[in-house]
């Protein structure tokens, strides 16, 4: 008694700082049994595999749960800020994967979509001069204002009959020697070849000025539209110079797309395959940032509405890409660094990591060093690189307080629908790169992105929707909990009163997670990390 | 010469009419106290000026700019502080961050340091706290700071008094007193002794109207006005 008083009295600072633990953990009690709970769960299961397997099982878990947490994360990060729940994520994975595929099979048709697109966004950034234009329609009588409609369908229709005529080198989804699918095993095989250029159509000038043209005249359509707020702004030198930086971009594009072609095709897999997670993941951010401008913004005020909308453009997504990819779903050859075999194969340890084989062996599993390592590695980086953005810089700081009160992060004179766009384009990129890292291991469906987005939310739900790290843990919850699922369904649990050992097939898989989710909602109704509702 | 002029404004919050011909005048440099009752409209007054309730009709002029179209980030860009009434503290930022926040160009909140800890000594202790650990107290500091951290011509302040000890009130009063040496105040305050002793001028808001404006000093004396439109 006395002793304990006079350490009180000398050590004060960590007397305090136990009280301080004593208190966290009072208040985390429910939290900390439901991981005790976890762990336990987690060890009993393990108890049933025999030691060089589970080493594996869990590697696969975190690999399952790495793509899960790159949709997770985008998804909450895109909740979290703006309430909104984008049920196109899924897509925008998806979508990611079908792109990454592109750019890392077919190169060359990546190039001939992106030139006309190019120009057709360049008088996108002519806006504040398009207004001017936009406000004279607006002004006239209601009948005239449907003007607004036949510039969109007008331009557009422009746009569309020009990139007809524009000299596209694509697959047939309808002949099978180029389809995707046998482009995929081209690519394994090393015998791809880029396609013959096709005749032309016009030349390329006509193309150019017609879309440029469709473009202006959809850009005038859509000024026309009443947005709050803006006020008339001049055309700045910014301006001009993004204009004239995608037409020369477009033009260079153009002018060198046979040599580039060339190049692309010469490089090696690995190289061609970490081109495409970037740019994939690029197309995926612009993409996130234009539908959160175009169809979220003048919504926010009505939930139910940007669910409906989000929803329509998943499901736009998919037939799209259905009509573009084709029906069957394919496979992505995987990139050489991760393919290799023969002498030397499986390497040893870490270092098998850089060998080039498919597999190494570490702790007596065989692992692949595509799912296991390199995807492991890749959500890992992911979660220390968007904790240090949300933490370290002052968007991340802008983040984190307009989660609460973008309100007041407004009155601060911060633009925060500027940050609402950067952060559905992050979130997009997310989802995007997560979709080019799971193809080569998954392969490509136009469905793959509904099964994750779900298995996402039900991870979120674990981890707690309110919480970034809480995806992170939700999605590896969810990864290890399948994988030990599957794992005991090959060697079967010993129960009492069985006299065979219970194996789970494999509908319990998915049923599992629904299952933890369950039971930890019981305990915590706001996930593992999440705060209730204020 | 008058810094922020309201004239006739209507606010619409959904279908709800809640201004209905608001007019006010701050000069420049003083304090002026903005009074009425308990849902009157003196907060969506701020709201308005501030573009987040926008203005349906009438005009908001801040130094001689028509601010009532003007996104509320651009309007608060053009110098003006908001201290709501409910302090809004971010509860992830620490304190330093809550402050850092309010940058608008860098190194703002480091060129302001001696003003704000001159003012709220508390604060500098508590700097690397996170914001909802702080009490009422320190929390209506930290936001009245927050505004300070970039150059505002105007201090937006709702409610400074509320929920205080009035030994801290007496604080917020002096600091609020000190700060006016260089910055115009708009206040909104229930507390009418508070509000007597800060501000030099006065606007009467009633049921979405400005009923009555003038000079502190007059309004003190007018016993039958405070009785009737702050109900004291």
């Amino acid at each position: 008694m006395t002793d304990s008083k006079q350490i009180d009295q000398i050590e004060s600072p960590s007397r305090s700082r136990n009280r301080r633990i004593a208190d966290v953990l009072k208040r985390n009690r429910a939290r900390a049994s439901v991981v005790a709970f976890l762990v336990f769960l987690f060890a009993a299961g393990m108890a049933g595999i025999e030691p060089s397997k589970w080493f594996s099982t869990v590697m696969q878990g975190l690999s399952v749960g790495a793509l899960v947490f790159l949709v997770a994360s985008g998804f909450q990060l895109i909740f979290g800020l703006m309430d909104v729940l984008n049920l196109a994520h899924g897509e925008i994975f998806m979508l990611g994967a079908y792109v990454g595929w592109t750019i890392y099979t077919r190169f060359d048709t990546f190039i001939d979509v992106l030139i006309p697109l190019l120009v057709v966004s360049a008088p996108f950034a002519l806006m504040p001069l398009w207004r001017r234009y936009g406000a004279r329609i607006s002004g006239l009588a209601r009948w005239a204002r449907t003007a607004t409609w036949g510039l969109i369908v007008s331009g557009a229709a422009l746009v569309v009959i020009a990139i007809t005529k524009f000299p596209l080198v694509i697959w047939d989804p309808d002949n099978y020697a180029s389809t995707p699918v046998n482009m995929s095993v081209q690519v394994d095989l090393g015998t791809l070849a880029p396609l013959p250029a096709e005749s032309f159509g016009w030349p390329w000038v006509v193309s150019f000025l017609l879309l440029f043209l469709g473009g202006t005249v959809v850009a005038v359509g859509l000024s026309a539209f009443r947005r709050q707020g803006i006020q008339p702004a001049p055309v700045t030198t910014r301006n001009l110079a993004t204009v004239a930086g995608l037409l020369v971009a477009a033009l260079v594009l153009y002018l060198v797309k046979g040599s580039l072609n060339d190049w692309v095709f010469g490089l090696s897999t690995t190289w061609r395959f970490f081109m495409a997670v970037v740019v994939s993941a690029m197309v995926g951010a612009a993409l996130g940032a234009l539908i959160e401008i175009a169809l979220i913004r003048p919504l926010y005020d009505r939930p139910i509405y940007t669910l409906m909308i989000t929803l329509g453009v998943g499901f736009v997504i998919i037939e799209m890409v259905r009509e573009v990819w084709g029906r069957p779903s394919f496979s992505m050859a995987r990139p050489a660094a991760f393919n290799g075999s023969g002498e030397g194969c499986p390497a040893e340890g870490i270092g098998g990591f850089f060998s080039g084989c498919a597999t190494f062996v570490m702790f007596g599993s065989r692992l692949r060093v595509y799912n296991e390592g390199f995807i492991v590695l890749m959500g890992i980086l992911v979660l220390v690189g968007v904790t240090l953005l949300l933490k370290k810089t002052r968007i991340g700081m802008t983040i984190r307080a307009g989660v609460q009160d973008p309100e007041m992060v407004e009155a601060l004179g911060i633009n925060v629908r500027r940050v609402f766009t950067q952060v559905f384009a992050l979130g997009s990129g997310l989802a995007a790169m997560g979709g080019v890292l799971a193809a080569p291991s998954i392969g490509l469906s136009a469905e793959m992105g509904a099964t994750f987005l779900l298995t996402a939310i039900v991870a979120l739900a674990i981890g707690g929707l309110t919480s970034f790290p809480g995806a992170a843990a939700g999605a590896l919850l969810i990864g290890l909990i399948q994988q030990v699922i599957i794992r005991l369904g090959q060697t079967g649990i010993d129960l009492p009163f069985l006299s065979e050992p219970f194996k789970p097939s494999p509908t319990l898989v998915p049923a599992a997670s629904i299952i933890l989710m369950v039971v930890i909602l019981l305990i915590l109704p706001s996930g593992l990390f999440g705060r209730g509702e204020r | 010469m008058s810094l922020l002029q309201l004239n006739d404004v209507h606010t619409f919050i959904e279908q709800f009419h809640i201004l209905e011909g608001v007019s006010l005048d701050v000069p420049e440099g003083s304090i002026v106290a903005l009074l009425g009752r308990n849902g009157a409209g003196k907060t969506t007054t701020l709201k308005t000026i501030l573009g987040l309730t926008p203005a349906r009709s009438g005009s908001v002029v801040f130094e001689d700019t028509d601010i009532k179209d003007m996104r509320s980030f651009d309007i608060a860009a053009m110098g003006i502080g908001y201290v709501p009434e409910h302090r809004a503290i971010f509860a992830d930022l620490s304190v330093e961050e809550n402050l850092r926040i309010a940058e608008r160009k860098r190194g703002d909140l480091d060129r302001k340091e001696e003003l704000i800890f001159g003012l709220f000594p508390d604060l500098r202790r508590l700097i690397h706290l996170p914001g909802t650990s702080l009490s009422g107290g320190q929390q209506q500091m930290l936001a009245v700071a927050r505004a300070l951290v970039p150059d505002n011509r105007l201090l937006q302040i709702d409610e400074p008094s509320e929920g205080l000890a009035p030994v801290l009130i007496e604080q917020m009063m002096e600091a609020i007193a000190r700060l006016s040496d260089t910055t115009t105040v708009l206040l909104v305050e229930q507390n009418f002794i508070v509000a007597s002793r800060l501000g030099q001028s006065y606007v009467i808001i009633e049921e979405g109207r400005s009923v009555q404006s003038g000079n502190m000093s007059d309004l003190v004396d007018d016993q039958e006005t405070i009785q009737r439109y702050l109900g004291v």
